[in-house]
């Protein structure tokens, strides 16, 4: 295995600016995942990583070497594609014998890498089919498989999961994630699907317009977001956003829009006194607005809500009210709420809301 | 309803027999060059004339080995089998570079396919010059060289059109795994567009095969091809006829059986090259 | 598993592959594209006839002789007319032969083959043939034409002037209309049936659905039959010389005949290389007006 590193890339289609300065470390035997929506340069990321694209400007090196000007072949790396990328007129284990047998790979030698290969993706009894007579689980398996029969040094994974219905996905990426546990090599994958980012990677890159809005471990993005965009790209449902004002006087709380006062928390108080008075957006997410008990804890507000919208999930039911003008989620439990018109009374978490400067989008407490 | 189901049934039995009708015409003067080279010369000379041979005889047939005049079918099949291999080679890669690096941009591509509208007639005789001074008249080596280059447009143009239906992953799989640049075109690029390749090796074939004024003008009697040796017996009356019906079967049936294997390639390479572009 | 050695640099053959590809055919195609063209341009301007060989520069003598000369514009009103009679008459009946063909019908993929047959058949010997056919006394042709009138007619078909016309243009139509055929079934099968439908369900009849959703459906594909068929038409000289050899006298000369006779029986080789010439200008602005009209290039 070994470890990525590339410094000031800059990556232009015509006159689209497609990768705007990105400088990434990826630590060898790391699971990294590049996230973001369409667009965002992630797919360009990892092909001028393969080396199917070259880059304009800036340096890649795997392993410590430089490799702008390798060729793919000689990159020792992997990659499995969004659309499986396997040759119809091949049968499977044809397939996966492929890069082998294109490096002349001795005849003996193959035989066995493929069929341990087959074996640890549960495919060996199809090494005979041809592809069109596999599913399309069956097919991403065989795309693993051949990936992982070269034992490369990185392994690319573009959007692998895509074409696979919800049930598959969920199950594959269990797979995907022991396989990077039982090989130790690194892996870098990117996906626009942010469920996927946040259970398996070791490590997020989250990526917009081309550059890296934040990366880091996925709790830590997911508790600490540095910005608005990563705030709002993780979690499910997305966090709920609130324009709101700092109290320019007394103890320092948010004023939403109908005059009514958060309290915040005194720990957090500190840092925010330069901006009283200033704009803010307050980051909450449902998960943090829940049904109010009796007595409630320190730093929880409390609040009446007339719920407009329910939608239960089973485990979970997900009602929208108005706060302050704006609509928010709360997540509350199976049985809290069940029509709209009812009212309810919710606690807010104020240790754990995020304060967004509405001008510059950075989160500041 | 009934009414509706005989209307369909009296449409279907006239379209059919208006099919055989015009199956019939179409083939009826293939059919009479095939009878007249089995007839003798008295039954061609009958009059009026017998619309069966009396009994197949091979007499017509055996003239033309005998006096080494069917040679003439093995130049055919060496000049357009040749020059359909290196134009079906040298084209599909170029066809590959303008498919999948777009070389030499639209001008490359306009150029190439200009080249097919080249009047053979204008060029002929330039070319003829030339290969008089270069001794290749009446060679292989010239006839093959030519037709190759006539051939090569066509090829460039349907076979930039079947690569680009090959979905880029498979290829960028294969740069990733371990190919040269070179091992993709053959190991994937040729085998994914197998049926075009067909398609267009057998349309090139037979435009090779059934050429005659190059072949006119460039041989004379050491690769004469099977259209110029037609022409030798025109003018005249006799057993010329006879000739000319059996050289002209020597020359038409190994397309035919050919074409009987390939039909459906060829129908799609004539089709195929007006649909998709 | 770690690179024992460092990696290995694109070299120039990987940089420069794609160059490598297209190289060996573009030098091919020199020799049909680029030579010709310089050779004619210059020896147009060359005074080499059959008599003498004069490689000095003579101005546009040959060229002056190119507008006085009438068999020349006689040879290219023979072309025109040609392509006027042959190629609508080569259009229709395919278009008709496809629509006949369109739907279902028992052995069709048989007749397809079958049809496919007098395409692959050499014009020479397709010429040969026709000349078999038309015979005057032996030919099948003239027979059944007795038969009909009643009295035996002996029609010298590749000699009457009258009948040398139709004659060619027959060989000619039968060969290509299957061509025809087969392009355009392909384009009709590809007309969308739901327009059909909606049409049907309307109310129209079968030729405005013809004219308003059918033709408009494939003229795409038409046009580039039209153009393909128009061009070798315009070179038209395999039936021809096959079946009259330009006769009788010079009634039935294509271009191509004309031009083949000055460089290859004459040997006028300074004027048949400014006919040539004049041959690729004219095909050139006929080709461009009519890719203006119909876009080609993807």
């Amino acid at each position: 295995m070994a470890d990525l590193k590339i410094t000031g890339l800059h990556k232009y289609y015509g006159s689209v600016h497609a990768v705007k300065g990105i400088d990434l470390e990826i630590p060898a035997g790391e699971f990294t995942v590049l996230v973001g929506q369409s667009g965002c340069g992630k797919s360009t990321l990892l092909r001028t990583i393969a080396g199917l694209e070259d880059a304009d400007q800036g340096n890649i090196e795997i392993g410590g070497e430089l490799m702008n000007h390798v060729l793919p072949r000689d990159r020792d790396i992997a990659m499995v594609f969004q659309n499986y990328a396997l040759y119809p007129y091949m049968t499977v284990f044809e397939n996966i014998a492929f890069g082998l047998r294109a490096r002349k790979t001795p005849a003996a030698e193959i035989e066995p890498k493929v069929r341990r290969a087959a074996r640890m993706l549960a495919i060996e009894p199809l090494l005979d089919r041809y592809p069109r007579q596999l599913s399309g689980g069956q097919l991403q398996r065989v795309a693993i498989g051949r990936a992982v029969v070269r034992n490369a040094r990185l392994y690319l994974f573009d959007e692998p999961l895509s074409n696979l219905d919800a049930q598959l996905r969920d199950e594959m990426r269990g797979e995907i994630k022991r396989l990077h546990q039982e090989l130790g090599k690194t892996m870098i994958y990117v996906t626009h699907d942010q469920i996927e980012a946040m259970t398996m990677a070791d490590r997020i890159v989250l990526l917009r317009d081309g550059k890296i809005e934040q990366s880091g471990a996925p709790l830590d993005l997911y508790e600490r977001p540095a910005t608005r965009y990563v705030a709002g790209f993780l979690g499910s449902p997305a966090m709920n956003f609130v324009p709101a004002q700092l109290q320019d006087s007394g103890a320092l709380g948010v004023q939403l829009a109908d005059g009514s006062v958060l309290a915040l928390p005194v720990s957090r108080q500190g840092k925010l006194s330069a901006r009283r008075g200033q704009p803010i957006i307050l980051g909450v997410r449902p998960e943090h607005v829940t049904r109010a008990g009796g007595e409630l804890r320190q730093g929880l507000a409390r609040r009446t809500a007339l719920i407009e919208l329910v939608q239960p999930t089973g485990s979970r039911t997900y009602a929208t009210f108005r706060l302050g003008g704006a609509e928010v989620v709360a997540e509350l439990q199976a049985h809290d709420v069940s029509q709209p018109g009812e009212t309810i009374e919710v606690a807010i978490d104020m240790n754990r809301v995020v304060l967004i400067d509405p001008a510059s989008e950075l989160v500041v407490s | 309803m009934n009414d509706l189901h005989a209307r369909q049934r009296v449409r279907l039995t006239l379209r059919l027999v208006a099919a055989l009708g015009i199956t019939v015409f179409f083939l009826f003067p293939i059919y009479w060059l095939f009878m007249i080279s089995f007839k003798t010369a008295d039954e061609i000379f009958s009059y009026p004339p017998k619309w069966y041979p009396g009994h197949l005889q091979f007499g017509n047939y055996a003239v033309l080995f005998k006096d080494g005049d069917a040679i003439a079918v093995w130049h055919s099949l060496v000049v357009a089998g040749g020059s359909t291999l290196i134009a079906m080679f040298l084209g599909t890669i170029c066809a590959y570079s303008l498919a999948r690096f777009k070389t030499g941009g639209e001008h490359l591509a306009n150029w190439i396919i200009s080249q097919r509208m080249v009047p053979p007639i204008a060029v002929v005789f330039p070319i003829f010059l030339l290969y008089v001074w270069l001794g290749w008249v009446d060679t292989y080596v010239g006839v093959i060289l030519l037709y190759t280059a006539f051939n090569l447009p066509y090829v460039i143009w349907m076979m930039r059109g079947y690569i680009l239906d090959i979905p880029l992953a498979l290829e960028e799989s294969a740069l990733v795994d371990g190919c040269t640049r070179w091992q993709v075109i053959w190991r994937v690029v040729f085998p994914m567009c197998r049926a075009g390749l067909f398609a267009t090796a057998i349309f090139t074939f037979v435009f090779a095969w059934n050429e005659f004024l190059f072949a006119l003008v460039l041989t004379r009697t050491e690769v004469g091809t099977y259209t110029v040796q037609v022409t030798h017996y025109f003018g005249g009356q006799s057993n010329f006829w006879a000739k000319i019906s059996a050289m002209s079967v020597l020359g038409t049936l190994p397309i035919f059986v050919a074409v009987a294997f390939m039909q459906r390639y060829l129908v799609r390479g004539i089709s195929l090259g007006a649909v998709k572009g | 598993m770690a690179q024992a050695t460092a990696p290995r640099q694109a070299d120039f053959t990987d940089r420069n592959f794609k160059y490598f590809l297209v190289g060996p055919s573009i030098f091919v195609l020199l020799l049909i594209g680029i030579f010709p063209l310089v050779y004619l341009l210059v020896v147009s301007f060359q005074g080499i006839t059959m008599t003498e060989v004069d490689t000095s520069f003579v101005g546009v003598r040959n060229f002056a002789h190119l507008f006085r000369d009438r068999r020349l514009w006689e040879a290219l009103l023979h072309t025109v007319i040609f392509t006027a009679i042959a190629l609508p008459i080569e259009l229709v009946l395919g278009l008709a032969l496809a629509q006949l063909f369109l739907d279902r019908l028992p052995g069709r993929q048989i007749f397809i083959a079958l049809l496919v047959l007098p395409v692959v058949v050499s014009p020479i010997v397709s010429g040969a043939t026709w000349s078999l056919m038309f015979d005057n006394r032996f030919g099948p042709i003239n027979q059944v034409i007795g038969w009909v009138t009643g009295s035996p007619r002996t029609l010298l078909w590749t000699i009457n002037p009258a009948l040398v016309y139709p004659a060619i243009i027959v060989a000619e139509v039968w060969q290509w209309t299957p061509f025809m055929f087969l392009l355009l079934l392909a384009a009709l099968a590809n007309v969308d049936k739901s327009q059909l439908e909606a049409s049907a369900i309307d109310g129209a009849g079968y030729w405005r659905t013809f004219f308003k959703i059918v033709l408009p459906a494939i003229w795409p594909v038409m046009a580039v039959a039209i153009l393909i068929r128009g061009l070798d038409l315009f070179r038209l000289f395999d039936i021809v010389w096959a079946l009259t050899k330009g006769g009788p006298g010079t009634m039935t000369e294509t271009i191509s005949v004309f031009t083949y006779v000055k460089g290859f029986q004459q040997f006028e080789t300074s004027y048949t290389a400014a006919v040539a010439l004049l041959i690729i200008v004219l095909l050139s602005v006929v080709v461009f007006a009519a890719l203006k009209r119909v876009r080609l290039a993807r």
